[in-house]
């Protein structure tokens, strides 16, 4: 997977997104996404739109709600549709990234996890579905499964905080089945004795922040028959 | 009283300079906001007037910015820090009156506008509680006259702070952020 090179506008204009970038604040976000439409061109949107993602929306977790007002601020749907599909580039790609490496790097699951957050915001919180050709979330879990505690380690933290965005919507909390049947394949893997202890915490946490208890959930019967070594006649 | 320059570290702190004449600082601000990328920041000035002046200057500029100083009532002071903490706006303008280091998570890049005159003072701006290994700028504007306090500082304190580069590798202070992919990003 390549990270998709847009046109550019020229340095002078670029220069001047990021001095708006560093000083958008709440009193002056409605403005700046107003200004923005008269200082980039629409063909630099996707540029634009690759920026905010891969360079703030990654980086800088404590300003999410912040570049959300930005986006809505410009009022453009091609435009939000965009920032869209470069969260689901990036998250594609580092998640790639992260497969094909031998050891995994922090930061690149920071960047994960803040992708996943953002996401959840755009989406779930706001009563949208992440589709299944988008984003396969439940497969994600599976296959990390299969894989073995170095996938879990970067998977489960990022699937908590995409779910997580749910909370500020009304369709995708619990008990909605979509989400229930995520969080009963997390229980699953909660349940288990391998499962590593800052995973079961992630997940207990997000159950907490849907103010229901581990307790509450059904466990999913789906990792477990993929847990049992399968008989040397099926490998032959 | 406790030593609490043994608490501060400059580790992970890319340390840089510039050296400007004094009416050239607020260009090289100006360049620094159009190149970096800035989660928050402090911005250091050696006196009450100062701050006041920059900050003025700054926010006519289109700067999202709060100022605090020593001259200023505890409970503002209070109030513009903690709404500086929570992101409210962008950048901070202040004196030297941060006596235990800038324990903000989010600020990423420190500037000293104006250099500091000791040691002391400029491991209090730029030093930070080691413990979460964030990493961080710190950019020092430099005049003719700051010339030698800046090696005094840098004996002091047995550190390097080098001359500005070009291009700043974002890897150095943006958390999170690869080295590589900076080239992939911008070379087409």
């Amino acid at each position: 997977m390549e990270r998709s090179h847009h046109p550019k506008p020229s340095t002078q204009i670029q220069d001047r997104v990021h001095f708006i970038f560093n000083n958008l604040s709440e009193a002056n976000v409605a403005d700046r996404g107003a200004d923005i439409k008269g200082l980039v061109e629409p063909e630099f949107y996707p540029w634009l739109a690759q920026y905010i993602v891969v360079k703030r929306v990654s980086k800088e977790a404590n300003f999410h709600l912040l570049y959300m007002d930005f986006v809505d601020a410009v009022e453009l749907p091609s435009f939000t549709a965009l920032v869209l599909q470069e969260t689901y580039n990036m998250i594609r790609i580092i998640l790639n990234e992260l497969a094909s490496a031998g050891s995994s790097s922090s930061s690149e699951r920071a960047s994960l996890k803040n992708l996943g957050a953002w996401l959840g915001l755009q989406t779930l919180g706001r009563n949208k579905p992440i589709l299944h050709r988008d984003l396969a979330l439940k497969d994600l879990v599976i296959i990390a499964f299969e894989q073995g505690p170095r996938s879990l380690l970067y998977v489960i933290p990022f699937v908590t905080k995409v779910l997580e965005g749910s909370r500020s919507g009304r369709i995708f909390r619990p008990p909605n089945p979509w989400l229930m049947a995520i969080l009963g394949i997390l229980k699953e893997l909660h349940l288990m004795q391998k499962i590593k202890l800052n995973l079961q915490f992630e997940i207990t946490l997000l159950c907490k922040k849907f103010e229901l208890t581990i307790d509450d959930i059904e466990p999913s019967n789906i990792l477990r028959p993929l847990s049992v070594p399968r008989p040397m006649s099926q490998a032959m | 009283e406790i030593n609490l320059m043994e608490s501060l570290t400059l580790k992970g702190v890319s340390q840089l300079y510039a050296y400007v004449e004094e009416r050239q600082k607020l260009q090289c601000l100006n360049t620094l906001f159009a190149k970096l990328e800035i989660n928050q920041s402090i911005i250091f000035c050696n006196s009450v007037q100062r701050v006041e002046l920059l900050a003025k200057k700054i926010t006519e500029l289109g700067y999202s910015c709060f100022y605090i100083h020593s001259r200023m009532q505890q409970s503002h002071r209070n109030r513009v820090f903690h709404d500086f903490r929570r992101g409210a706006c962008r950048n901070l303008v202040c004196s030297d009156l941060f006596t235990r280091g800038i324990d903000i998570q989010a600020v990423n890049v420190v500037i000293n506008f104006d250099f500091p005159k000791t040691a002391e003072t400029y491991l209090h701006r730029v030093g930070r509680a080691g413990r979460f290994g964030h990493l961080g700028l710190a950019i020092n504007l430099i005049t003719h006259e700051d010339r030698f306090n800046l090696y005094k500082i840098e004996q002091e304190l047995g550190t390097t702070i080098r001359s500005i580069p070009k291009v700043i590798d974002r890897a150095l202070y943006v958390a999170g952020a690869a080295p590589e992919p900076e080239e992939d990003l911008d070379e087409q």
